[in-house]
């Protein structure tokens, strides 16, 4: 549905994106999580025609971005950044005013704005004026108007930034129903969003897609170092030693020695560090807390969160890029003194 | 064809639409209204005013040549509407695209399948519309002076005075809705358009000054020489196309530089 390749973008000397690829199938809802100045909006902004791509090609539904333009404006619904509203308008009348913008025939406006109304919430407040809107409700027109003439691609900027928990519930439910029928791409810094509602994430940093999968491959790519946190009674020390011998566990902690963290004095807490993530030794683990006698009062999957994810992807680079930062300067000072 | 007329007519209401609602406006067609009715009032019935001038003349006796007043009167009148149509369009015209660039709301226009072209036609046409509601009290005034004069004004007159405000009014608009494409901010707009208006207006007497070929050439872009042409009641062509010209450079201007700011901006 939507394809996107070798993507760059320059002003001037600065470049924005390079060499984007992705791709979107019929139906699903991509993530693109990045952050702030990392690119997603220069690359939601290429994909709706707003801006043109300095190398590269997108697609949607077929056409070309920049060279069938009316055709894939045609066909997309966007909701950038800062919802794109006129406040002296009613709710309603904006929405037929986008709707007849968007060339959706007259027969239809009444109810295409009608469901798009009720698939926001937004049917008592048709008639009121957008300016006396709360933020919450402009976000939700803003969606409204993204989806009013019914097109097969969305692109949602940071759909849920500035809302409250409540809200951003509701937004990100309208979205998931919003899948199957169409294909959305949304963006996002808030990495929870990514792993609630997305089918698969893109994520982008410093202009550049550093990695593509579905939010569950993408944190069993990172699992290597996935483990077990455990919480027992009696021999903790014989126990780990025991554990230690089992294949494919790297490492076993015990802690709680101390009293620090408010165990009961015979109990101990063990995070166990798997070496693959190919074998899940928990029942093996649990088998051998069992055998050894002692209680086991807590287990748990020690899950890397996206968020982990994320971290670990985009930090990776951060070194390399304070380097060049600080040489230049020097460099030029040594230019000058010779 | 048709998908852009229905472009063209969805921009027009909006526009409207936002005029109509907007205490703003009402403000600059209050300051217009209070503004003619002065101008009214003293054509009418200051000491120098026309009539007092009318009146002292058949006093002393002088009849030749004859005065038509009715017609002197329109001519003054509208030539002073003129007048301060030009310090009151700008206002007008100074938020067409700084306030879309404001909301963001140029985006949504830019990513919805509508042109450039649409998006300006059917601006100018909405601003100029309101122009038009604003200048409509004003036939309530002339036709309260005028219906007593015999022998009775001339339609083609009326209508040629009337149209000749509109295109110049369309002139300024669209040479004015060029300016706001070009910046987002909106008092920045409007001072650009008073000057492009000042020099405008001022032409006229930078040609008397420089004179030859190139002093007639620049006359010839002088808004007021030509819009005196209407009040007076002279059908000139080339009145006509000078303004139209404005409208049509206006248009082509804002296609372009929206085009262009999309192109650039970061």
């Amino acid at each position: 549905m939507i394809q996107v390749e070798h993507l760059s973008k320059t002003y001037g000397s600065t470049s924005a994106i390079q060499d984007v690829t992705f791709e979107v199938e019929k139906g699903e809802i991509l993530g693109f999580l990045g952050p702030n100045g990392a690119g997603k909006t220069t690359t939601m902004r290429i994909l709706t025609g707003y801006l043109p791509a300095t190398s590269g090609t997108a697609k949607i539904a077929g056409f070309d971005v920049h060279e069938d333009s009316l055709a894939v404006r045609k066909r997309i619904g966007y909701l950038p950044e800062t919802p794109p509203l006129y406040p002296e308008m009613t709710v309603e009348d904006f929405l037929h005013f986008v709707a007849r913008i968007k060339g959706v025939s007259a027969g239809d406006r009444p109810l295409r704005v009608t469901l798009a109304l009720k698939r926001c919430n937004l049917l008592d407040k048709r008639k009121v004026l957008i300016r006396k809107l709360s933020k919450g409700f402009r976000q939700r027109v803003g969606i409204a108007q993204a989806i009013v003439h019914d097109p097969p691609a969305i692109i949602l900027d940071e759909p849920t930034v500035g809302l409250d928990p409540r809200q951003i519930i509701d937004v990100r439910n309208l979205i998931k129903s919003l899948a199957g029928e169409h294909t959305i791409i949304l963006s996002t810094h808030i990495l929870p969003e990514v792993s609630m509602t997305c089918s698969r994430v893109a994520i982008i940093n410093r202009g550049q897609v550093v990695a593509t999968n579905t939010p569950d491959q993408l944190m069993a790519q990172l699992n290597s170092g996935l483990g077990y946190e455990l919480e027992v009674e009696g021999n903790a020390e014989a126990l780990a030693q025991h554990l230690r011998n089992l294949a494919g566990i790297q490492s076993v902690q015990v802690s709680g020695a101390d009293l620090s963290d408010g165990l009961p004095e015979n109990r101990r807490k063990l995070s166990i560090a798997l070496s693959s993530s190919s074998d899940d030794l928990g029942r093996q683990i649990a088998a051998t807390v069992v055998r050894g006698g002692l209680g086991l009062y807590e287990m748990k999957r020690s899950r890397v969160s996206l968020e982990d994810v994320f971290l670990d992807l985009t930090t990776e680079e951060k070194p390399l890029e304070v380097e060049p930062e600080a040489e230049p300067p020097s460099s030029e000072l040594s230019g000058g003194e010779d | 064809m048709g998908i852009i007329a229905a472009n063209i007519i969805a921009i027009y209401r909006r526009e409207l639409q936002s005029y109509f609602s907007s205490p703003a406006s009402y403000v600059i067609a209050g300051t217009f209204w209070l503004l003619s009715g002065l101008c009214l009032f003293f054509i009418l019935l200051s000491p120098s005013s026309l009539i007092s001038q009318v009146a002292a003349r058949d006093q002393m006796g002088i009849t030749t040549p004859p005065v038509d007043v009715a017609y002197e009167f329109l001519n003054v009148f509208l030539g002073a509407v003129g007048n301060i149509a030009l310090f009151v369009l700008p206002m007008l015209s100074m938020g067409l695209y700084t306030e879309e660039r404001k909301r963001g709301t140029l985006e949504l226009l830019a990513t919805s399948p509508i042109t450039n072209w649409a998006v300006a036609v059917g601006k100018l046409l909405g601003v100029l519309t309101f122009f038009i509601a604003m200048i409509l009290p004003l036939l309530i005034y002339e036709a309260i002076v005028l219906g007593a004069s015999n022998p009775p004004i001339q339609p083609t007159t009326m209508l040629l005075g009337h149209g000749g405000l509109v295109l110049m009014a369309g002139a300024i608009l669209s040479l004015g809705m060029f300016l706001s494409s070009i910046t987002s901010s909106t008092g920045l707009a409007a001072m650009l358009t008073y000057a492009l208006n000042f020099f405008l207006w001022v032409v006229d007497y930078i040609a008397q000054g420089v004179g030859g070929s190139i002093g007639a050439a620049l006359s010839h872009l002088a808004l007021l020489k030509n819009f005196t042409n209407f009040t007076q009641g002279i059908f000139d062509t080339s009145s006509i196309v000078l303004f139209l010209s404005y409208v049509v450079l206006g248009l082509f201007l804002t296609a372009q530089s929206i085009e262009a700011f999309r192109f650039q901006r970061s």
